[in-house]
C-alpha cells in the first residue's frame, strides 16, 4: 500500500484526555441521580456453604434502608452464566449452562453473593450488611483442580459432573502427533504452571440502575461486550431486549475482566425492589474475589525438533482451574491452544484440556487470554531445544516462524507477518550479541532472553465477530460517528476518528463520536480480542467509504466533472488534474441538506461488517535481567517489545499499549501471585498490600520497535495491539534468568524463593 | 453527630456540617461534588486519593475529613485556571501518558508537589515521587515522560 497518509499515523491527542486530565471525566463510580441509593453486597467468608438461614428483619429496620434481598427474593429472574455465554456467541454450539443465581443459597467461593441492600448511604449501607444474619453450613470445599478431579470430592456444581466443567480440545489439529515424536531427533517437555493473576483496574466494578418513565431498565454499565450485556440483561430480567437500554461510561481499565457481567445483575435487581435508582460499586477487595480474574493453569507439554531444528510435534494437556461459576475460564484453554499450537510452522500438533470447578473465585479472561499461559512454557522449551541442539535461541525461531499466506493460528490465512524483522531489530534494541551466551560471575549476574507470540485483531472465526458503524455528515463538513467500543484507555474514539479522517479527507477533530448507548448504536460486539480498532475500524472505513462517494458524486455535479476526477484533502474536494478547481466538503454537505432544489439527502454510510478473515499481530519480547544470586531476587534492567501490529494508526496509543503490557507482564512473571489459603479457602491476597502489582519504581528501562508496515487487510493495514503486549513478557524474563544462573523457573510468578531453591539444586 | 467544618478547597471558602467518621474523599467526591479525586484501593496503596493539603500530596482515603479543617486542599479540578490547563495537564494529553485516566488525577497532583518544590527533577526524582501512584495502563513511561516536559515549560514559562 503506497497510499499517501495524513491523519492515520500521526500522533493525535485523544478526545477525552482533557476531561481526565481535569477531573471532568465521568465514570459509572462518579454518577449520581436524584434519590439514588447505594447497594451493597454481603459475601460468604467460606469457600463453600449452605444458607441454612437468613434473617434479615434487623436490616430492614435500620432507618435508611430502603430493600434486603436475599436469594429467594431473586426467584422470579433467571440464572446466567456471567461470561455471556448462556447464549450463543461461539462458533460450534459452546455454550456454558446458566449456573449462577443473582444471589445464591449454597456459595461456592469466598466471596460469593449471599444478599444485598441498598440504603440512602454507603454507612447504613455497610452497616445493614452487619445486622443481617446468615445461619452458613459449611461444607467440604476443594482448591486445586487435581484434587477436585478425584473421586469423591466435593460436587462444585450441579452441571459439571466429577467438577469437570468443560473438556475442551484444540479446534486446529494437524497431523499425527506420534509419527512427529518418532521423527524427531530431539524431544523436550515439561510441566509448567500459571497463576491467577488479577486485573487491578485502577476503578472497580461500578454500575447505577434505574426504571426509566416507560418501565425500562436504565443501566450504566462497564460491560466490555455492550450489546451482548443488553441481551443477557434482558433475559435474566425476562425482558424483551428493547426495554433495557445499556449505556457505557468512560471506564476505569478492563483487561478482560469487564468482558463479563460484574456489578450489573445485583445492581439491577436492587433497582427494581426498591424502584429507585441504585448505584453499586464494588470495593477493591470485591474485585479480587467476587470478578473474575485471570485462568490459572497447570499443563504438560511436549515438542519434537529435527536436528536442524524444525519442528515435528507439539502436544500439549492443560488442567485449568476454573473457580465456582464457569465464566469465560473454560475458553481460556481453547484460546492458548490456538495461539501457542498456532504459532510457528509444525505439522503435527494436538491439545487436550480439562477445565475443572473448585470452590475459588472465578477464572476468566485477561489481556491474552491464554495466549500468555501457553507461550511461557512454550518459549521456554524452544530455548531448552536450541541449547541441546546447539542453537542460537535468535536462528530456532527465525527457522519455525511462519511466513506470509501460511495458515495462521485461528485456521484463517496469515495476512502478513514481519516476526522475522521484529525478532532481528528487537535483538538489536537489547544487545543480543554483546550480552547473551556469555559467561556470568560474581553474586549479581545479568543475562538476557528472547519469547515470540502470535495473535489475533479480533474473534473470527471462533467467536461472533460482528461490528457495525454508522456516520453522517454535518452541514458544516463535520461528521459524526456512531460506534460502540467500550472506552477503556485504549484511545479507540482517536483510533476511529483518525480511520474516518483519512478516508473522508477530512480532520480527525472533524469527527465526533456518537457512542455508549444502546438505543442509538447499531449491534457491536465490543471490545475484546484486541479487535476494535480492527472490526471497528473495518466498519468505520467502510461506513466512511460510502458516505465519501456521495461526497464526490455531489461534488462533481456542482464543478462540472465526473466524481473519478476528484480527490478529497483536508475538508477540500479537488479535481486532481486541476487542483485550482475545488470546493470544501462542507459546501457539498450543506448543499446536500439545505437543498432547495428537490435534491435533499443527509450524506451518510453506513457497514455491518463480520471477520471474515483475522489478521496475524506478531511480536518479539527481549528482557535483560539481574539476579542476586545471594537473595534470588530478580530486577529487570531493560526490556524491548518489537512488535508487528501492521500500519500504527497512532503510534503513541501502540507505544502506551506496549509499554502497559510489559507492566502487566513484569507483575505476571515476579511479583502476582493470588493466594488462596488452602486449609480455610479464604483469598489471602485481595488488595495491593498482600498482592504486589508493579509500581513505576519496579519498571526498567524499556523500548518499543514498531514495525509499521501495512497488513493487506486492516484498515489502512492496521492490526490489533491491545493484548500482544504482555504475551511474551513472562517467558522472555525466563529465558534471561537462564542465560544469567542457568536454571529454569517453570511454575509462575518467579520469586526469589523459587530461584533460591533452583540454584541450590543446581548446585548439588 | 455533624459538625461544621471550613475548609479553603481549590482557593474558595466552604462551610460543611460533617460526620467526625467521614473521609476528605468522601466529602470531596460526595459532599462537594469533586469527582476527580478517585478511590481506588481504600486502604493507602495506590495514590487515586491523592489531593494536596497545603501543598503537600496527602491521601485522601486515609484522612478524616475535620482533621483538615482550616486548610487549603487542592484537587483535580483546581489545577487549570479557567480554560487554561496547568502545564503538567497539559503534557499529560500531549505526551499520551492518560490511558484510562483513573489515576491521573492523582499522578498529576503527585507530580505538581514534586515541580513546586524541585522544579528540575531527574528521571529518577520523578520516579520516586511518583512510586506512590500505582497506574495498570501505561507501563508508566509516559508519565515519566510527561511530567520531565512539564518541568521543562514550566522552566522556560518562570524564564519568560
Amino acid at each position: 500500500m503506497s497510499q499517501k497518509l495524513s491523519v492515520v499515523g500521526k500522533r493525535i491527542i485523544q478526545p477525552d484526555a482533557a476531561a481526565k486530565a481535569t477531573g471532568a471525566a465521568m465514570y459509572a463510580s462518579d454518577l449520581k441521580m436524584p434519590g439514588m441509593l447505594i447497594g451493597k453486597v454481603l459475601r460468604s467468608p467460606y469457600p463453600h456453604a449452605k444458607i441454612k438461614r437468613i434473617g434479615k428483619s434487623k436490616a430492614e429496620k435500620l432507618p435508611g434502608v430502603e430493600a434486603v434481598i436475599t436469594p429467594e427474593d431473586v426467584t422470579q429472574w433467571k440464572p446466567f452464566d456471567r461470561g455471556l455465554k448462556d447464549l450463543p456467541m461461539i462458533a460450534g454450539g459452546y455454550l456454558v449452562p446458566p449456573d449462577e443465581h443473582i444471589l445464591n443459597e449454597r456459595a461456592r467461593h469466598f466471596g460469593d453473593a449471599i444478599a444485598a441492600v441498598a440504603a440512602i448511604n454507603e454507612h447504613i449501607a455497610e452497616e445493614a450488611l452487619e445486622l443481617i444474619e446468615v445461619e452458613y453450613e459449611e461444607l467440604p470445599f476443594v482448591i486445586d483442580p487435581e484434587e477436585a478431579m478425584k473421586p469423591g470430592a466435593p460436587q462444585v456444581s450441579d452441571v459439571a459432573e466429577g467438577n469437570i466443567g468443560k473438556h475442551l480440545s484444540y479446534p486446529f489439529p494437524e497431523g499425527d502427533v506420534e509419527k512427529g515424536f518418532k521423527e524427531a531427533d530431539c524431544i523436550v517437555e515439561g510441566t509448567f504452571s500459571t497463576t491467577k493473576q488479577e486485573h487491578c483496574t485502577a476503578e472497580t466494578a461500578a454500575a447505577v440502575a434505574h426504571l426509566d418513565v416507560n418501565g425500562r431498565i436504565n443501566i450504566w454499565s462497564q460491560c466490555q461486550v455492550a450489546h451482548m450485556a443488553r441481551r443477557e440483561i434482558a433475559h435474566i430480567f425476562n425482558m424483551p431486549v428493547s426495554k433495557v437500554k445499556l449505556m457505557t461510561p468512560l471506564v476505569g481499565g478492563g483487561f478482560g475482566q469487564r468482558g463479563s457481567v460484574c456489578a450489573e445483575p445485583i445492581c439491577i435487581a436492587l433497582a427494581l425492589k426498591t424502584g429507585k435508582p441504585v448505584k453499586l460499586e464494588y470495593t477493591r477487595e470485591e474485585n479480587f474475589t467476587a470478578l473474575e480474574s485471570r485462568t490459572g493453569f497447570k499443563y504438560n507439554l511436549k515438542i519434537g525438533f529435527k536436528q536442524d531444528g524444525t519442528l515435528t510435534a507439539m502436544q500439549v494437556y492443560m488442567l485449568g482451574r476454573l473457580g465456582g461459576y464457569m465464566g469465560c475460564g473454560p475458553m481460556a484453554s481453547v484460546i492458548g491452544m490456538v495461539f501457542g499450537l498456532g504459532h510457528y510452522r509444525c505439522p503435527n500438533r494436538a491439545g487436550e484440556a480439562d477445565m475443572v470447578m473448585t470452590n475459588t473465585p472465578v477464572s476468566g479472561a485477561f489481556r491474552g487470554f491464554g495466549n500468555p499461559a501457553m507461550m511461557w512454557g512454550i518459549e521456554q522449551l524452544v530455548d531448552e531445544a536450541a541449547e541441546k541442539l546447539g542453537m542460537n535461541p535468535l536462528k530456532i525461531r527465525l527457522k519455525n516462524i511462519k511466513k506470509a499466506g501460511e495458515i495462521a493460528n485461528m485456521g484463517l490465512r496469515l495476512e502478513s507477518t514481519y516476526l522475522d524483522e521484529c525478532i532481528k531489530r528487537g535483538a538489536e534494541a537489547i544487545g543480543w550479541k554483546e550480552k547473551w551466551g556469555k559467561k556470568k560471575e560474581g553474586k549479581m549476574r545479568r543475562g538476557v532472553g528472547i519469547a515470540t507470540m502470535t495473535h489475533c485483531s479480533g474473534a473470527a472465526p471462533l467467536y461472533l465477530d460482528h461490528s457495525n458503524a454508522f456516520i453522517k455528515l454535518n452541514e458544516d463538513g463535520s461528521a459524526d460517528l456512531t460506534v460502540h467500543p467500550a472506552p477503556l484507555g485504549q484511545h479507540i474514539w482517536g483510533a476511529l476518528s483518525q480511520i474516518a479522517a483519512e478516508e473522508l479527507g477530512i480532520l480527525a477533530e472533524d469527527i465526533h463520536i456518537v457512542t455508549g448507548d444502546t438505543d442509538i448504536t447499531l449491534f457491536e460486539y465490543g471490545s475484546d480480542a484486541s479487535r476494535s480498532t480492527y472490526a471497528i475500524g473495518s466498519a468505520t472505513l467502510i461506513a466512511a467509504h460510502q458516505a465519501k462517494e456521495q461526497i464526490l458524486e455531489r461534488a462533481a455535479k456542482m464543478l462540472g466533472v465526473s466524481p473519478d476526477e476528484l480527490e478529497i484533502k483536508e475538508r477540500q474536494v479537488y479535481v486532481k488534474a486541476n487542483p485550482k478547481k475545488s470546493i470544501p466538503v462542507a459546501d457539498v454537505c450543506y448543499d446536500a441538506i439545505y437543498n432547495f432544489k428537490g435534491e435533499c439527502l443527509n450524506i451518510s454510510g453506513k457497514c455491518s461488517w463480520e471477520g471474515r478473515w483475522n489478521s496475524s499481530p506478531t511480536g518479539a519480547f527481549f528482557a535483560e535481567v539481574e539476579i542476586n544470586t545471594e537473595t534470588g531476587r530478580v530486577k529487570v534492567i531493560k526490556f524491548v517489545t518489537a512488535i508487528d501490529c501492521g500500519k500504527a494508526i497512532n503510534p503513541m496509543t501502540v507505544e502506551g499499549q506496549l509499554e502497559g503490557g510489559m507492566q502487566q507482564g513484569i507483575g505476571y512473571g515476579l511479583t502476582e501471585d493470588y493466594i488462596i489459603n488452602k486449609d480455610t479457602g479464604v483469598v489471602e491476597s485481595d488488595n495491593y498490600d498482600t498482592y504486589k502489582m508493579p509500581g513505576i519504581l519496579d519498571m526498567p528501562e524499556t523500548e518499543v520497535v514498531i514495525i509499521d508496515k501495512p497488513d493487506p487487510k486492516g484498515p489502512f493495514g492496521a492490526k490489533g495491539v491491545g493484548e500482544p503486549g504482555m504475551v511474551g513478557v513472562a517467558p522472555a524474563i525466563a529465558n534471561a534468568i537462564y542465560d544469567a544462573i542457568g536454571v529454569r523457573i517453570k511454575d509462575l510468578p518467579i520469586t526469589p524463593e523459587k530461584v533460591l531453591k533452583a540454584l541450590g539444586e543446581k548446585s548439588q | 453527630m455533624k459538625q461544621i467544618a471550613n475548609f479553603i478547597v481549590n482557593g474558595k471558602a466552604c462551610e460543611l456540617a460533617i460526620e467526625p467518621h467521614m473521609l476528605l474523599v468522601e466529602v470531596l467526591r460526595d459532599e462537594l461534588g469533586l469527582t476527580g479525586t478517585k478511590q481506588s484501593c481504600g486502604i493507602g496503596h495506590c495514590g487515586a486519593c491523592t489531593v494536596l493539603i497545603d501543598g503537600i500530596p496527602t491521601l485522601s482515603c486515609l484522612t478524616p475529613a475535620l482533621t483538615a479543617r482550616g486548610k487549603n486542599i487542592t484537587t483535580i479540578e483546581g489545577l487549570a485556571e479557567g480554560t487554561r490547563l496547568h502545564p503538567i495537564q497539559k503534557a499529560f494529553i500531549d505526551y499520551g501518558a492518560i490511558q484510562c485516566g483513573y489515576c491521573t488525577p492523582g499522578m498529576i497532583l503527585s507530580a505538581k508537589a514534586l515541580l513546586d518544590r524541585n522544579p528540575n527533577p531527574s528521571r529518577e526524582q520523578v520516579k520516586q515521587a511518583l512510586s506512590g501512584n500505582l497506574c495498570r495502563c501505561t507501563g508508566y513511561v509516559k508519565i515519566v515522560d510527561a511530567v520531565l516536559a512539564a518541568a521543562e515549560s514550566m522552566g522556560k514559562e518562570a524564564s519568560e
